[in-house]
């Protein structure tokens, strides 16, 4: 049979390779989608894709200036530092703080609202005609004046309260009456590690959950420590100091609960290392060691 | 050539997602704590010890009987621990927390086990960790580590 009679074969498409600019062009847009994925997305958090409930939160979030700036900066000092027991809400919590909103306490001279934040409060005191005796550690006491300022403007001009705004130079003046009490750069400076060490514990309120002399025994409902805030006096034991100034810096903002069932215990340890210098965590350390008894050693 | 190429944009880009994903692990401060005990938990949560000392026995026994009040046995049992030091300070750190329910006897018994055990089951650990350790911290961590095996070891 010559070749002209054979039937016609089905025709078939060449094999033919992938051109390699499609190759390359696929791996471009992948490590472009991957960069922009990266810059863009957020990741997976949720905050990132969940919708404003309002016009006037999206509002809250556009860039400020002036006094309105230094109020919105005052809220999330507020919100990281005082909201916690004063509530985001300014109304305060029964048992743990007074409410802010129209309290009389806010209205008064900077100096004197200053004080609460930058020594603490303890014992009675009326707020808006109720009376609450409680304690309150110097929480404030590590801003700077530019945060105190903002916080205190924030507190000043929200919830009602018709005070105006506190500029830094004036956060700085309150900050300078009121550090009267406290001891001067001379003084520390002669004072040996752990005196200063005891220095630290005061000055910011480590008394108030774990007792004058770190002894512990304040209630914690629900926390799995017997319900109490750990007392400190062994840490020596537990502890080296980096261990120790690491652990106080980051704090435990979740503390394991007795029963998983039940409430959130109210106290945590805050993360100090955004409050207390370097050199008050090692002095701090110095203390908490000399807190062990003697003649406790267990013998390991 | 070509491949080459293509490789190359390949590993670009999967280097991007990668270090972003680093990145991201860094901005918390305690994932890395976090992670940590993640991983030791979910190790073997038992040790055979039907070759250890009939007292070391009966120190696991201790051992998984008060620290699993409130963490998982294969925390400490695959944790990165070794030195007798370093498990002095966390028996009693542990043993210190209000309500444990562990005295210093049984302290002492738990803290025993686990310096015996570091020293067989995670001796390659134990022994790179001897050998950074400045000549103070080993001469002191070899005593003690002998001490337990003379009182245990018959």
């Amino acid at each position: 049979m010559s070749e002209e009679l054979k039937p016609d074969v089905e025709p078939t498409a060449a094999r033919s390779t992938v051109p390699i600019w499609i190759v390359v062009l696929m791996l471009v847009l992948l490590y472009l989608g991957a960069t922009y994925f990266d810059r863009h997305s957020g990741w997976f958090d949720q905050q990132v894709y969940a919708p404003y409930s309002s016009a006037g939160e999206l509002a809250l979030y556009q860039p400020k200036s002036g006094a309105a700036a230094l109020i919105a900066h005052g809220r999330t000092v507020y919100e990281n530092v005082c909201g916690t027991c004063h509530g985001n809400d300014g109304l305060g919590k029964a048992n743990q703080a007074p409410p802010l909103a129209g309290s009389e306490w806010v209205a008064k001279d900077v100096v004197s609202l200053a004080r609460v934040p930058l020594l603490g409060l303890n014992g009675p005191i009326k707020v808006a005609g109720q009376d609450w005796n409680l304690a309150m550690a110097p929480m404030g006491a590590g801003l700077s004046d530019a945060d105190l300022a903002a916080v205190l403007s924030y507190i000043r001009t929200s919830w009602g309260n018709q005070s105006g705004p506190v500029s830094a130079d004036d956060a700085r003046t309150a900050r300078a009456a009121i550090s009267g009490n406290s001891p001067s750069a001379a003084d520390l400076a002669r004072m040996t590690p752990v005196e200063r060490g005891h220095e630290v514990f005061q000055k910011y309120g480590c008394a108030q959950c774990h007792g004058p002399d770190g002894k512990g025994g304040v209630p914690n409902p629900n926390a799995k420590t017997a319900e109490l805030v750990p007392s400190l006096i062994f840490v020596a034991d537990g502890y080296n100091k980096a261990e120790l100034t690491t652990f106080i810096s980051r704090g435990e903002r979740v503390i394991p609960r007795k029963n998983p069932e039940g409430p959130e215990p109210p106290h945590f340890m805050p993360q100090w290392g955004k409050i207390v210098n370097t050199n008050e965590l090692n002095d701090l350390a110095d203390f908490l060691f000399s807190l062990k008894p003697k003649g406790s050693d267990v013998g390991f | 050539m070509k491949n080459k190429f293509g490789v190359f944009l390949l590993g670009v880009a999967t280097l991007t997602l990668l270090s972003a994903v680093v990145a991201r692990a860094e901005d918390q401060l305690d994932a890395e704590t976090k992670a940590r005990i993640e991983k030791f938990e979910k190790g073997p949560a038992t040790i055979d010890v039907s070759k250890y000392p009939q007292g070391i026995q009966d120190n696991y026994e201790v051992f998984s009987s008060k620290c699993t009040q409130c963490h998982k046995l294969s925390r400490p049992i695959n944790s990165d621990f070794v030195m007798p030091d370093e498990w002095s300070r966390y028996v009693k750190r542990m043993m210190r927390k209000p309500g444990s329910g562990i005295d210093s006897a049984d302290g002492k018994k738990i803290y025993e086990f686990l310096v015996f055990d570091s020293s067989v089951r995670k001796k390659a650990m134990l022994d790179e960790k001897l050998a950074k350790a400045t000549p103070e911290e080993k001469t002191a961590a070899e005593a003690k580590i002998k001490e337990v095996h003379d009182k245990y070891d018959k």
